[in-house]
């Protein structure tokens, strides 16, 4: 089956027709990450473009230091951490200007603590994440005020023990998962109610197996991700039903195509496929290279970059 | 149908000018959508107008999306000369095709501060796209930047005109048609997709920065919201809002607010404003007489937090025993009972480090049951039956000093309607009752959740 994954993703980029590649454009340096990602877990990174690719993120870094979707779009953190983690793939950081990139997210960096996406000013979570993830790959964490920028993430920390977008906003996996790899990457995961959130992120369990990202939402192979991650993260991964999300996921894939979808039976696409496949890593499935929980990238990857996050145990 | 690319340019050219047209038309377009319609028909445009909903048929978009995208991406890489006029017929098209295209709103953001769109506009676009796209993350953004955008214009101007009362009138009329504007394209997009977390956290975003304390919002909101939620009761995101306003609304800085016209009017509503008295007025009428001390005002404010509180558990009840087996009605149950609890101590707190205060006028001491306090007895009427069975269960619940219990004006004891308490032990009685009646298994697995989830969160603490 992994064969058919891998040939999923190898035809992904060259079948689109104008009208997919122009909607899904804004997004385009996102797309090329969960897809050399998902490769490189599954040992096909080769079968990809390296040069092209290489020479498109150069081509989508701006003056100001930020790194956009695609060409001719606006900078944002969103795809400036994307590009920096394919480049840590290709171990070819020095392609592009790494210092504009470290001053770029300096500058975006609020009194407060917390970081905005872009220039424009919208805070979030995600982007404090965004930040220090690619500030931890880069080596230069120490550029910006980490303790602000952890009492900012820790604002947004609720009653459950979950984590929102911004202060007072509702718990979601998606943002719990950026607040705990935060954490994880600031060295400060003890500040994190562990038991507590572990418990919230146990309830996402739903019969099927599937995780979802909220309560009575449907499970999905994205979100068991974020929720899987988060457990791990916290050291709690075996609060869940390890056997059962593993046949969920797996119910996921399309048996003739390759690819994952959300939910079985649903259209497949290279971002489920990614989070299908580093999920079922984290359970421990062996024919597919481990994969660290904080920065969904190969845990070789990491060590040869020399990041290791943090991990409650 | 088209198909040479000079056709498509022509073809395209001419269905954007159609829907800039439609605008003009229509000033009063309230959704849009795609028609299906796999063929183009002859001699007729793409772009039908019918009452104030505009739709564009399926057939032309694959050719319309494309080229507005690639002539947007040529221009910004400077290789493609667009007028401003046409930069904002272009996005506008764009945009109402793909509203996740950031590039596209950034412009707009640029042709708002140098003045050729004006932010009105920019909060149609966005209120039309969301119509079609509930979620789409960044037209949420893009909508808060140019709330901030008129906030700051709005400001200035507060500023350069502080003197003039006429002036600020008009100021807060606007904070107010914008609130309630903002509040309305939030409802519209939850209901066009469950638990819409954009939404609502944009709704959060509107409350904290343009009704900051403000109880009477937060009070107009609790009520709005009611219905809705009672409506929707798997939607976790309208749960939230209702937890954070509860929790927003017990904060000392939101009563002081409330009963300080003063802070009130610097805060949400400048001078000479209608809401400032509205304002005032606002917490459960709690106008402040002359002689009123600051533990007057705490006493007469946690009335109504009181009230609040009881007003959602007992809708929390209502809708668990309504709709058995909705997570989120027993997750809702579970912050209203944890907000509760901490206020409650937090209170006992205060009550007991300065209870020498004397207290003067229309407050009435409430008389405790047993150690199971908080249970007042009014009118006559005993909750007795209530604090019998509470008291078989309740070894390990503190005593509550009934004296934050303020019965000034509230209405729901001048029908001499009595409150439940809410104790560790009234929860364990719900608890018992819910298992006694309920066959549904899910309510079973949640009530069972729930229970534990009192035991060991709320039962540990010291």
């Amino acid at each position: 089956m992994l064969d058919k994954h891998a040939d999923y993703i190898a035809a992904y980029g060259s079948k689109k027709d104008d009208y997919e590649y122009t909607l899904s454009e804004y997004l385009r340096m996102s797309g090329i990450y969960w897809g050399l990602t998902v490769m490189d877990l599954m040992g096909h990174l080769p079968r990809m473009n390296r040069n092209e690719i290489i020479d498109f993120i150069k081509a989508c870094q701006h003056e100001c230091g930020g790194i956009s979707a695609s060409i001719g779009h606006d900078p944002h953190l969103l795809y400036t951490l994307s590009a920096v983690q394919i480049l840590c793939l290709y171990d070819s950081l020095e392609s592009i200007d790494v210092d504009k990139v470290v001053a770029y997210i300096v500058g975006l960096q609020q009194e407060d603590g917390s970081f905005a996406g872009d220039k424009w000013g919208e805070i979030d979570t995600r982007f404090s994440f965004c930040a220090v993830a690619t500030l931890a790959l880069l080596g230069k964490m120490d550029k910006i005020d980490v303790d602000k920028a952890v009492e900012f993430v820790l604002s947004c920390m609720n009653f459950d023990g979950g984590f929102g977008c911004r202060p007072g906003s509702e718990s979601h996996a998606g943002q719990i998962y950026c607040c705990t790899g935060f954490l994880s990457l600031t060295g400060q995961l003890h500040q994190v109610n562990a038991d507590l959130l572990g418990w919230w992120l146990c309830e996402r369990q739903l019969s099927s197996g599937g995780l979802n990202g909220r309560p009575e939402k449907l499970p999905d192979v994205c979100y068991s991700w974020w929720v899987l991650a988060s457990l791990k993260i916290i050291g709690r991964i075996d609060w869940i039903d390890k056997a059962k999300l593993r046949r969920f996921i797996l119910a996921c894939q399309d048996d003739e195509m390759g690819g994952f979808a959300d939910r079985p039976g649903d259209v497949v696409d290279p971002f489920h496929t990614l989070f299908g496949i580093a999920g079922l890593s984290l359970l421990g499935d062996d024919q597919i290279k481990p994969v660290n929980p904080v920065l969904c990238m190969p845990e070789d990857v990491l060590q040869r970059n020399g990041v290791q996050p943090d991990i409650l145990s | 149908m088209a198909e040479s690319e000079e056709e498509v340019n022509v073809l395209v050219q001419r269905v954007v000018k159609d829907i800039t047209n439609a605008f003009k038309r229509n000033p009063n377009i309230d959704e849009i959508g795609v028609i299906q319609c796999p063929e183009a028909r002859c001699n007729r445009s793409p772009i039908v107008l019918v009452e104030n909903k505009l739709g564009v048929e399926s057939w032309c978009v694959k050719f319309l999306l494309p080229y507005v995208h690639n002539k947007l991406l040529l221009y910004r890489q400077r290789k493609y000369w667009l007028d401003r006029e046409a930069l904002g017929d272009i996005t506008c098209t764009l945009l109402l095709l793909n509203p996740d295209f950031t590039t596209a709103w950034n412009v707009r953001k640029e042709l708002l501060q140098c003045g050729v769109l004006h932010p009105e506009k920019d909060l149609y676009l966005s209120k039309l796209a969301l119509t079609r796209f509930p979620k789409s993350p960044e037209t949420w953004i893009h909508r808060r930047w140019v709330l901030q955008q008129i906030q700051s214009r709005k400001q200035e101007q507060g500023d350069a005109a502080q003197v003039d009362g006429e002036r600020s009138h008009q100021l807060s009329d606007h904070l107010a048609r914008t609130l309630h504007q903002e509040m309305k394209v939030c409802s519209n997009a939850a209901g066009r997709y469950p638990s819409n977390y954009n939404a609502w956290s944009h709704r959060i975003w509107v409350l904290q920065q343009m009704a900051k304390g403000n109880v009477k919002v937060f009070h107009d909101e609790l009520s709005s919201m009611r219905l809705w939620v009672s409506m929707h009761v798997s939607d976790h995101s309208g749960f939230h809002l209702r937890e954070l306003i509860t929790e927003l609304s017990k904060t000392p800085a939101a009563n002081t607010i409330t009963t300080c016209p003063s802070q009130c009017q610097s805060v949400a509503t400048p001078s000479t404003s209608p809401h400032h008295h509205s304002c005032a007025r606002s917490n459960g009428q709690l106008s402040r007489g002359d002689n009123g001390t600051d533990e007057e005002e705490r006493q007469l404010s946690s009335t109504t937090v009181l009230q609040l509180f009881h007003q959602e558990m007992e809708l929390c009840s209502d809708l668990i025993q309504s709709y058995p087996g909705h997570e989120t009605l027993w997750s809702h149950r579970r912050h209203v009972f944890y907000l509760w609890h901490h206020w409650k101590r937090e209170h006992q707190h205060l009550s007991s480090s300065d209870n020498s205060s004397s207290v003067n006028g229309n407050r009435q001491k409430v008389e405790s049951h047993g150690g199971d306090g908080g249970l007042p007895k009014v009118n006559g009427e005993s909750c007795a039956d209530q604090v019998e069975s509470q008291k078989e269960r309740s070894p390990t619940v503190e005593p509550m000093d009934v004296d934050v219990l303020s019965l000034h004006d509230s209405k729901r004891l001048k029908r001499g309607v009595p409150l439940l308490s809410i104790t560790l032990s009234s929860e364990h009685s719900f608890l018992d009752e819910i298992m006694d009646r309920c066959s549904n298994p899910e309510q079973r697995r949640f009530a069972l959740a729930y229970e534990k989830w009192l035991d060991t969160v709320i039962g540990q603490r010291p």
